[in-house]
């Protein structure tokens, strides 16, 4: 049977554009380093790593994890490199979950990154060749289906923008610090992939994340409070097939399913206290509401409007500032989770939404094809 | 010990050059050289008779391999099911320069759609979901087999140039809604 | 339920070719379809799915994306994957099914080598700082670990060409082979050095290829067949990257995997080993402790197939198949990651008691 697992630290870089000063390694460390003070432990009492960041050619290294190893402790010990895509860095959480949930470990160091600015991300995504179309091309399809199946009004996007943005001025960590934006100013930022405006994206980011999972020895002996996994899942479909519904993807809705059954939650909306959703695309916000059952169907853009998502609303999600403020592909999902279990630890500063004890961290990647999701809880149930 | 500054880092330019040979197969060939001769050609599952085009050589939905046996020709007449307009990022290697339409076309016979096409002979905003467009042939001495991946899903480019209004009427939504991509 | 309880019920390998005209994708439904079909499974009764694979391999960001194809992933499916040979897949896989909540996972790896050169290709795998910049490519690499196991006096250049005899003489009987051949080990050694001190006969070839095996709890897997394959232990250790810090002619990693899967100086019939070089067979061997009573590599290891990403699985399966059709008690299998044996994975494999 699945042992009981929790994050007892958490740590994460600075994002930003470019972290010059800092080698791969160098953005690694900072945000180990942090989760192992985090959680009162050192290199050495760390059984395992794995590592987790997005396609290797944004950094124009082949497996740079086994470079890594020697900068992250892993020597002696076993470490597993997890690719998948852009939920990677919730997988990785989930990974090392499950090597303390079966037993084998009792305590492992789990790290997602990606240094952008030393590759070119839109080269990599658009595989080398002319013509790419940016992650943005790939989504505003279905950004746009979302919409005419709900008749959602065209400020939406834009309002998600502003609330994330300004959320991530109470997160010392996130990239964007745009105290200034407003609505008008996203309406009015260029169109980048109709109907996304540049405001409306995520940045490219170089950052790390990195949390450690222990058992229940090892949370009980920690020094803050742990957040346990109490339900965890992964779901996946191939990219394109006829008739496949790419706005409200199948492997989402099993995905959240499986975790809310796990968590024994019947009405999330209600049972989950805050939610941190890979959101790199304003309009994901909506879609995965409705997406993950939280909102029915054509009601995931009426939360949003009526201001339900904010930090003070009655659902919030990404008082981090999320993937539209700073977004290290490789990082990104492991950052939900991070912040996720953070707002149950009580340790998530001033984006800390007051009395959370189950939060929900998700992450998706491919062509929204890949699930991650988790919920974590301030206590064992 | 003093922080490293970030402008103090010396950032070195180092590119690779990386050189990949493949061989494409039997499945792919096959289509290329069907588009060269103007024609169009998908595979139908043995068990759930859904049209792929391009042909993979399986139905990942009932994990089934497939060959020759299952080819058909599909129509190089579709309906516009979904799109966006890019506007071009500069990257090493990028060519485009103006903001471009980047569709889905189902081509009638098809049960999936054609990914990543141009519909041209109409300014972006006028493109509409529903609209229905015919294939821009090259001449046939222009047409190649080029633009071929082992890796990739199969590209028309080496002899459709996008895609251009039928002037038939458009498509009520009904008739497409499932195929956004 | 305890670890030692799941069992190997269905493989699969592609043959190993030098190229193959199937696109990784197909080359992995084949794999995976005739692995559910020995397991006799319903593929909808697959618990968890993880695959192995390399997009620089492949030739491009995603590239593993396609994979997922091959993975019958409709309805949705629970499913990973790593940037690692399948055989790291295997351990993923082998973790999440201890939770008791499935009692079926299907694994696979895949990769095709044909399309690149491995001496442009893999210099990226190392340390883009120090060692990248160097092109230093794996060729190099494996012969400077062979000579410090020749300066060191562990091995001979006549005990490389006697494992490249064996191995490619017994791969003439593996159907699966892309490589094969009766040498007179003297014969070898007349040849020219590739990169001294290295042979063309010490350095295994690459293949196109994939493979695929069927995970089940103990329960499930006496159910499917009178010969399951157990696990009785699995574990893996990577060492520091930099080859001028560590000591290339003993593996640690691999002895403490060993030890940690089990190993403990019981007997071993069959051992398939992930040696990429003759050198490494002598290195593994040592760090292993194998003596003569442990055959090595009789389906032809890697010198004969050699499918990157998907050459540990095959190790597995070969070992695997030995303990199932009774020729081998107690089996054990090696798998590689990285270069100069950076990160090793040991697997044990035994009968049903």
């Amino acid at each position: 049977m699945a042992q009981p697992a929790a994050i007892i630290g958490v740590g994460q870089t600075k994002h930003a554009k470019a972290r010059a000063e800092l080698s791969m390694t160098g953005l690694c460390r900072e945000a180990a380093v942090r989760a192992l003070e985090d959680a009162g432990l050192d290199w050495a009492d760390i059984d395992a790593v794995v590592i987790g960041k997005a396609p290797d050619a944004f950094e124009g290294v082949m497996q740079p994890e086994l470079f890594l190893a020697d900068g992250l402790g892993a020597a002696g010990k076993p470490m597993l490199r997890v690719h998948t895509a852009g939920s990677v860095g919730g997988s990785t959480v989930l990974v090392a979950s499950h090597l303390v949930e079966s037993g084998i470990h009792q305590r492992v160091l789990a790290v997602a990154w990606e240094k952008q600015s030393e590759g070119n991300a839109q080269w990599g995504l658009a595989g080398g060749r002319s013509g790419g179309i940016g992650a943005g091309g790939a989504f505003a399809p279905y950004i746009r289906g979302y919409m005419q199946r709900t008749d959602a009004p065209e400020y939406i996007g834009w309002q998600v923008a502003v609330k994330d943005r300004l959320n991530a001025m109470k997160n010392p960590y996130a990239h964007l610090q745009l105290p200034d934006i407003t609505i008008e100013k996203v309406k009015e930022s260029p169109m980048l992939w109709d109907p996304l405006h540049f405001l409306e994206s995520c940045p490219s980011s170089d950052g790390a994340c990195a949390v450690v999972i222990g058992d229940e020895a090892a949370a009980k002996a920690a020094p803050r409070k742990p957040a346990w996994v109490i339900a965890n899942a992964v779901r996946s479909e191939p990219s394109t097939f006829p008739g496949r519904d790419a706005v409200r993807p199948q492997a989402g809705v099993d995905c959240a399913h499986d975790v809310y059954r796990q968590a024994r939650i019947t009405n999330p909306v209600e049972e989950i206290d805050v939610a941190e959703l890979y959101v790199p695309f304003s309009w994901y916000e909506p879609m995965w509401l409705e997406g993950h059952d939280i909102a029915g169907p054509g009601e995931g853009w009426k939360m949003v409007d009526r201001g339900d998502t904010e930090m003070g609303g009655k659902f919030p999600v990404n008082p981090s500032g999320g993937v539209l403020s700073s977004n290290p592909i490789g990082a990104s999902g492991m950052l939900r989770m991070a912040e996720a279990a953070n707002q149950v630890r009580g340790e998530a500063g001033e984006h800390q939404i007051g009395g959370a004890r189950i939060a929900l961290g998700q992450a998706y990647g491919g062509n929204a094809q890949y699930f991650s999701m988790a919920i974590f809880g301030s206590t064992l149930p | 010990m003093a922080e490293p500054e970030a402008a103090s880092a010396i950032m070195m330019d180092h590119l690779v050059t990386l050189t990949y040979v493949e061989d494409l197969p039997p499945n792919t060939v096959r289509f290329a050289e069907g588009l060269v001769d103007g024609r169009i050609i998908g595979e139908k599952c043995p068990v759930c008779a859904r049209v792929i085009v391009p042909p993979k050589g399986y139905c990942s939905l009932d994990m089934v391999l497939m060959d020759s046996s299952h080819e058909l020709e599909v129509s190089d007449h579709g309906t516009v099911t979904g799109f966006t307009i890019v506007a071009p990022v500069k990257y090493y290697g990028q060519t485009k320069t103006e903001p471009f339409v980047y569709a889905s076309v189902l081509l009638d016979g098809a049960s999936g759609t054609l990914g990543g096409q141009e519909i041209k002979g109409l300014p972006a905003d006028k493109v509409r979901d529903g609209m229905r467009v015919k294939a821009i042939w090259k001449a046939p001495a222009e047409r190649t087999t080029d633009g071929q991946s082992a890796r990739g899903w199969g590209s028309v480019s080496g002899a459709i140039d996008g895609f251009e209004s039928s002037g038939e009427p458009d498509v009520p939504k009904d008739h497409y809604k499932d195929h956004i991509i | 339920m305890a670890a030692t309880d799941i069992a190997i019920v269905g493989w699969a390998q592609t043959p190993s070719v030098e190229r193959s005209t199937r696109t990784e994708p197909q080359l992995c439904m084949e794999a995976n379809l005739a692995a559910i079909a020995k397991a006799g499974i319903d593929r909808h009764d697959i618990g968890f799915t993880c695959a192995g694979s390399c997009d620089y391999l492949t030739g491009g960001p995603f590239a593993f994306v396609a994979n997922l194809d091959a993975a019958g992933a409709w309805p949705p499916i629970a499913e990973s994957h790593v940037e690692m040979d399948g055989a790291w897949a295997l351990y993923e896989a082998w973790v999440r099914i201890q939770h008791g909540d499935i009692d079926l996972a299907l694994v696979f790896g895949s990769g095709k080598s044909s399309p690149s050169n491995p001496l442009e290709l893999y210099p990226q795998q190392l340390d883009p700082y120090y060692l990248e910049p160097l092109g230093l490519d794996p060729l190099s690499i494996g012969a400077i670990q062979a000579r410090a196991l020749l300066d060191a006096g562990k091995a001979t250049e006549a005990d490389f060409a006697a494992a490249a005899a064996r191995s490619l003489r017994d791969a003439m009987s593996n159907p699966n082979a892309q490589a094969s051949g009766d040498h007179d080990p003297a014969d070898l050694l007349k040849a020219d050095y590739v990169c001294a001190p290295l042979r063309a006969h010490d350095v295994a070839p690459v293949s196109d290829g994939a493979a695929a095996i069927i995970l089940a709890t103990a329960d499930r897997a006496r159910a499917l067949t009178d010969s399951p394959v157990f696990i009785r232990g699995i574990d893996h250790r990577i060492e520091v990257h930099q080859p001028g810090m560590r000591d290339l002619t003993s593996s640690p990693s691999t002895t403490a995997a060993a030890k940690k899967a089990g190993l403990n100086g019981s007997q071993i019939d069959v051992a398939e080993l992930c040696a990429l070089f003759t050198s490494q067979e002598v290195i593994l061997r040592d760090a292993l402790g194998l003596g003569a009573s442990t055959t090595i590599n009789p389906s032809g290891g890697p010198l004969g197939a050699n499918p990157v990403m998907a050459t540990g699985l095959v190790r597995i399966i070969e070992a695997a198949q030995r303990v199932a059709d009774g020729t081998a008690g107690r089996a054990l299998a090696h798998v590689t990651n990285g270069q100069g044996l950076q990160h090793n994975l040991v697997c044990i494999l035994e009968g049903d008691r």
